[in-house]
Parts: structure tokens; sequence; C-alpha cells
């Protein structure tokens, strides 16, 4: 670790109704990796953007390379030489590599863009990533680890001494994630200050020298993670001890009616011919690496995507389900994956978004009833530690573990029997994690019958009673939770592909 | 500032309309000073005429803008249903309320068809709109043989339809403007069909997936607005008397203006029916004004332009510091 190139001090933000930031301190040494930790909401996400210049701080100093400094926008901080990688990918698809890498400042060869330099260029980042990717290839033909390596390498191009990564490793596979590992591990031997936001507690010990934790806007604290255990930075995160231990054996009778059926199901190239049943008060797990058909399978039997074909029962009778409103009928909620584009409306309340689902019941005469709609929301704000000021927020300002609570809080209201589960916990700190892994539980527990889409291996084997695996499209697999091990599993998920 | 802003009462009726309602008297006063004579009841009455037809235009459009959609065929189709159902009565003889239900089924009538090709044949509203305008135009033109018509006065027993703009020196149509207003801010606000139509401008495809069926809540606000046009062009013919083919267009920009000035979104799901009334008054006394003071008509073109332009971009930077 070398000296310390930027610290932040006493940074304070609020925003209308929240102290997003209350003298939050960090500082990044040269040559470290530094974890940043802490809830959703915790105001990680904020204290970046105070940082790069996209939200102005009310008080406090930010010292970079021994200057106090200010920024404007995101271009200045680049400049300067901070850059964010994100969790999304801004790619364009379309374009190849060395010309997402250098999009807005191409070389030029008078008025012509010179393709030759910019690959040239490319490639020499890539060598000094030592990574093997063919800068004149199209983007949208890398896989996702692949153009999160271009992220980086657009990143470093900007002659950066500070890298943000914000959940880098969200969307990748382990082997991806071993390759993201060793290049951050070069970029700190190179001497940039690394800053590491995850909420994977083994990434952390894995990667990271330094950890700084937040909680509710506010400095925890910070550790050096060679001198702390995993329990260590949840107490910090959370103030309280959580864990819990694998499934070792299902609770539900051998003999619990199929209330979900599912056979010979097709929808294009990434459901095919799946079968499989749900059994009353299950959490059935399904399991699979990135691309393996399972959201898209979801999305098949709720209605959402068109279907080929394939029979679906619920409870032994057949139905039919063309769009989500029969699915609805049919008493299936499902919570997707991406809660911002398939889950909530921004700019509905709380109360508004509970009862999307089923609004007729809380109508008198042709008028909504808002008292109704209102008590009924704060019920499962209440039940579900949703936390907003009140169900008249409207949900853009909640964080997203809190969101996502409003969207379960809408098929909980709607009387679901059957819960589509996609990712339920992906971008969701610890804390919120297990908050919605024993609500899961629960539900089960009260004769809710759950589907899980999960790509995290230990979400899979402590949640599931059953686990059906998916490869490119196909079910390759199905393991009660007494036999189901990781090895099996990932046997099972890369069945087709060796 | 900030203070008044948080102020509960000031939060209520929405700090944007307190704005309007100023900028609305302040106008009112400037054109009062500028030109002699603007003061007094004559001229307010004239400038609520205007409002009234402006004014229905304005609340359907705030439907449609509400989804995220937009509807630039409102003023030729108000021509054309006041020229259909007009050409009915001058030519064929039907009963004045016969006729006027004709109006009103006309606009309904276009609502269905643009409101069915966006929402179910999903062909951007741009483009049908702009398709129906022509439609519109056309359509009077062939039924009324491309002649103007005019409605009967007051005097005249077929003109009582006239009672419902102005009784006397009465504003009824004041009256039945406001009371519509209400109504439309209920259906917005507090009903089934309201709460869809801003929630699939905000995000459709949440609200596709928590089982709702959007294509028939889009396609009602195209209803709503079509319906609410229909009604536009009775009061068009109540203040006006004729009508001429083949116009209607700069009715759409003025729509529009009083629309996303009162603090309707144009990105969708956010409208607000009393700041389009306060938009709707305020488009009306400019007009109004700029007749006074003898400027000529095409000024308010380019000044009710630029209110669009600035109000959207007012928008787009209010969106812009939310993220």
């Amino acid at each position: 670790m070398g000296e310390v190139i930027l610290t932040m001090k006493d940074i304070d933000k609020s925003f209308p109704g929240v102290h997003a930031l209350d003298h939050v301190n960090f500082e990044v040494r040269r040559g470290e990796v530094h974890a940043l930790m802490g809830e959703n909401g915790a105001g990680k996400s904020t204290l970046m953007k105070v940082l790069t210049g996209i939200y102005t701080k009310d008080s406090g100093t930010i010292t970079y390379e021994g200057k106090d400094i200010e920024f404007h926008n995101t271009r200045e901080a680049q400049d300067a030489g901070i850059v964010i990688v994100h969790q999304e990918l801004n790619m364009l698809g379309h374009l190849t590599v060395a010309q997402n890498i250098f999009i807005g400042r191409e070389f030029k060869k008078g008025i012509k863009i010179d393709d030759k330099k910019m690959n040239e260029e490319a490639k020499k980042l890539f060598d000094r990533l030592h990574i093997d990717i063919d800068p004149t290839e199209t983007m949208a033909n890398l896989t996702v680890g692949k153009q999160q390596m271009c992220e980086i390498a657009k990143a470093i191009s900007h002659e950066a001494k500070v890298i943000i990564f914000d959940e880098p490793s969200a969307a990748l596979t382990e082997a991806e994630i071993e390759e993201l590992f060793k290049i951050i591990r070069d970029l700190r031997e190179q001497n940039l200050g690394i800053v590491y936001i995850s909420h994977r507690m083994d990434e952390i010990k894995v990667i990271t020298d330094r950890v700084t934790v937040m909680r509710d806007g506010t400095y925890v604290g910070t550790l050096i993670t060679n001198e702390c255990t995993k329990d260590d930075i949840i107490n910090m995160m959370v103030g309280r001890v959580i864990y819990e231990d694998p499934k070792t054996a299902s609770t539900v009778p051998a003999d619990a009616p199929v209330v979900l059926k599912v056979e010979h199901l097709n929808a294009g190239r990434m459901v095919q011919d799946v079968s499989f049943e749900l059994r009353k008060g299950e959490i059935l797990g399904f399991s699979g690496l990135m691309g393996a058909g399972r959201t898209e399978t979801a999305r098949a039997i709720f209605g959402a995507d068109p279907k080929e074909s394939g029979d679906i029962y619920i409870n032994g009778e057949k139905v039919t389900i063309n769009n989500p409103q029969d699915a609805v009928k049919c008493g299936i909620g499902y919570l997707s994956e991406d809660r911002k584009r398939y889950g909530i409306v921004v700019q509905k309340t709380v109360a508004e978004n509970s009862t999307m689902a089923c609004l007729q019941n809380y109508m008198s005469g042709i008028f909504i009833n808002k008292k109704a709609e209102k008590k009924v929301a704060q019920e499962y704000v209440d039940s579900l530690a949703t936390k907003t000021p009140s169900v008249d927020q409207l949900v853009v300002n909640l964080s997203g573990g809190n969101q996502q609570k409003v969207v379960i809080a809408k098929w909980l209201i709607n009387d679901c029997d059957i819960l589509i589960f996609d990712e339920p916990t992906r971008g969701i700190d610890v804390g919120a994690k297990n908050e919605i892994y024993k609500l899961m539980n629960k539900l089960a527990s009260e004769g809710k019958s759950i589907i899980m889409i999960s790509s995290e291996m230990t979400e899979i084997l402590r949640m599931s009673d059953r686990i059906v695996v998916m490869c490119e499209g196909r079910k390759t697999g199905e393991v009660k939770i007494e036999e189901a091990t990781q090895e099996v599993i990932m046997n099972m998920a890369t069945r087709e592909i060796s | 500032m900030e203070k008044i802003k948080q102020n509960p009462i000031v939060k209520k009726i929405g700090f944007n309309r307190i704005v309007l309602c100023g900028v609305l008297i302040l106008m009112y006063i400037l054109f009062s000073v500028t030109s002699k004579g603007f003061a007094g009841l004559p001229r307010i009455l004239s400038a609520l005429n205007y409002a009234y037809f402006l004014g229905f235009l304005s609340l359907g459009v705030t439907f449609v803008i509400a989804t995220g959609g937009i509807d630039f065929s409102i003023g030729p189709v108000m021509f054309c249903a006041a020229l259909i159902s007009g050409y009915c009565l001058t030519s064929y003889g039907l009963p004045t309320a016969l006729c006027l239900v004709i109006s009103i089924l006309v606009g309904f009538l276009f609502g269905c068809f643009n409101g069915y090709l966006v929402a179910y044949w999903t062909v951007p509203p741009f483009i049908v709109s702009m398709a129906s305008m022509n439609i519109a135009k056309g359509l009077a033109s062939v039924f009324t043989k491309t002649q103007s018509v005019s409605w009967p006065q007051a005097a005249e027993a077929a003109g009582w339809f006239r009672k419902l703009v102005k009784v006397g020196s009465f504003p009824v149509g004041l009256v039945i403007f406001l009371a519509a207003a209400v109504i439309c801010s209920l259906l917005l606000n507090n009903t089934k069909a309201g709460r869809y139509i801003l929630s699939l401008g905000s995000n459709k495809e949440a609200v596709r997936l928590s089982g709702v069926n959007v294509k028939k809540w889009e396609m009602l606000a195209y209803v709503i607005c079509g319906t609410l046009v229909g009604i536009a062009a009775i009061f068009f013919v109540g203040a006006y008397t004729t009508v001429q083919p083949g116009y209607g267009d700069q009715y759409n920009n003025e729509a529009i203006a009083g629309c996303v000035m009162g603090g309707t979104s144009m990105a969708g799901g956010l409208a607000s029916i009393g700041g389009t009334v306060i938009g709707v008054f305020i488009i009306s006394l400019l007009q109004e004004g700029i007749l006074a003071l003898g400027i000529n008509k095409n000024y308010q073109l380019i000044i009710t332009g630029l209110i669009v332009i600035v109000a959207v971009y007012a928008d787009v930077v209010a969106r812009r510091r939310k993220n």
C-alpha cells in the first residue's frame, strides 16, 4: 500500500426528507483494493456519486493528490483520473470493441475516423491488462464478462488513478470473476487506487486489502481485511449477528399436492421442452449459469412472452396462459430480476404500487378507495419492514431492497399462491437478503409455493427444497436438497457445454 | 423559496400552479395597462369563449399525454366534428340535439381509431395522429363538398345550443367547462382508468406484468380525448358560428401548450388537470390580448410555439434534477 491518494472527509449530503450521508469519511491509498460495504441505502452509491461529481456535497472536503477538489460532472472526474466501472454496462452493441473504448474521443485522420489507430491503441490497453480480446470484434458478440473487461480497459485508457468498481461481479460466472480478480490485482501492482463495491462477502475476503463499512448514511469504520472475519464485517453492516445454515432436509411432505405442473414447455431457443412440478409449500430452486433460460422459462409460464407449445396445469387443472392477466387470474405472481424495468412504477407511490395487481378489490363504486388502499399498503410496509417515510412516498425514492419489498407486497396483497422469484436478492445487501429469505420461508410455511431462480449457489442450497437445473434452454437435472451439493449442481449446469 | 415550497397548503395546490396563477393575473394587468379598454367584462367573456373549446381540447390531450403518447389530430378532428354535424343540421335539417350527439360521436370514433392503432397495433402515436389529422381534414371536406358551414344564430329556434355557452352575459360555458374539469380530475386521480393511464405512462411493462390489460387502458385514453374533442367542437361553433374545412391545426399547439404548461409531463406518468385549466386560461388571455393590442395574429403562433418548448424544457430539467 502506497500513500493516500484520495481522502473524503466529513462528507454530508441531504435530499428532501433523507439524510443520505452523515459526515462520512473515506480514503483510498495507491496500490490498494479498498472495499466499500453496507446495506442497500447505506449510502455507498451516493458517496461515489458525490466523488465523481454527479451530486454536489452539502459540506465536507475531498482531497485528491494533495489538492482540495470538487468535480461538477463525471467528465471532470474522468479527466482527473477518477473513473467508475458501472454494474450496468454502458456499451453500444453494434459498434466494435475499439470504437466503444474510444467513443467520444475518436482518433482522427483529417475528418475521417482512424479505426486502425483505435484498434492498435485498444490492443495496447488489452496487453497491459493481459487479456485477450479482439478490438475489431462487435461488442454484442462478447460475453458479459468480456464486455466488462472492455469497460475496465476504457477506464484505464483515461489514465485513471482511482477506479471504482460498482458490483462488478453481479453478472459474471465464476471463471469470469477469477479473470476479473487477476486484472484487479494487476492494476493494484500498477499502483492504482481501487474502490470495490460488492455484496459478496467471499469476494471481499479474497480481493480487498481494507474494508470501509457504512450504515444508514453514516461511516461505521475501516478494517484491514486480513485481520477481520466475515462476521465482523456483517456485524458492522447490520449492527447484529445474522447467519443461517444451508437447508439440509426438506420439510415439504412427499405427498404434498402438486399446485403447478409444466409439461413440455417450448418458447424459442431459450426454453426447450421444459417440464417440472411444483408442490404446495415448496421452494423450488432454479439453478444454472447466466443465459441458461431460467428467466425465459419463468416469463413464458407467466405469459410475459409468447410460448410455442406446452401445457400448464394448476391444481391438476389445465389452464391457458396467454398473457400476464391470465397468469394473475391463476394466482401466479412474478417478481422480476430487473425491478426498475419490470417491477415498479417509479412515479407512483408505495400504496399505488402495492395495489397495482388487484386494484379491483380496493374500489368503492367507480372510485378508488384510497383509505383502504393506504391501510393495506401500510400493513405490508409493517409486516415486510419496508423502510419508507410513508406509503405516500414515491417508490423512486426508495432503495433497491425496499423497492423489492414493494413488489413482493404487490403479489402478497393479491394473495398469489404461486410466486416466481427471479433473482430476488440481486443487488441487495446481506441484511435485506436475510429478511427476504426469512420472508420466503414464512410464505412457504403458510402454504405458498415458490419458484426461486438464483445464480448464487449458496442461496440455492440454503433456500430450496428441490432444485431444477437448466443449461442452454433445457432442463438438465433435478435434485432433492438432501442430495444436492455444489458439485452435483455445477455438473448439471455445465452438462451441455462441456 | 424552499420554505414556501414545503408549506402544506402550497404543496396541496402545487407550487407550479400558484406560479401559473400569478402569471395569469400579471398578464391581465399587463394587457389592461397597455391596451385601452381591455379591463372589463366584454374582453373577459371574449377570452372565455376561446377558453371553452380550447379547454376541452386540452383536457382531452392531457389524458393522451399522460400515457406518454401525443395526439396532433385534435384540432382538425374538432373541425371535422363541427363540419359534419353542422352540415347535417344545415343541409339535411336534422334536429340540433341529434347534431350535437353526432359531433361528439365523430370525436369519439376518431379517438377509437387513434387509440386502437396506438394500443393494439403499436403504431407510434406521432404517426397515427399525423395520419388521422389528414384523414379528418379530408373527410370533412368530402362530407361538406368543401363548403364552410355556418351554425344557426341564437335568435333562431335551432340556435338554442348557444345557451350552453352564454345566457345574456352569464358565462354558462365556464360552469360547464369547470364541471368537466372536475370530472376529468376525478377520473384521472380517483378511478381505475386514471390510475392505470398514469401508471402505464410511467412504466408500461411493469403495469403489464402486474396483470393489467394495458392495451385497453391505453386505448381508453385516446377515446376519452376524442370524446372531449367532440364536445370542444360544440363550444367552438357555439362561440364562433362558421367553420371552414381544411383548418384546425393551429389549435393542436395551443391545446398541448396549455397542457404541458400546467405540469403534465410529455414523458408520461405525470398529469395535472388543474394545471391544464390554468394553462388554457393563459393561452386564451394571450390570444385576446394580442387581438386587443392589434398585433398580427401570427405572433400568437410564434409565442405558443415557444411556450411549448419552454414548458417541455422545464419538465426535462426538473426530471433530470430528480434523477
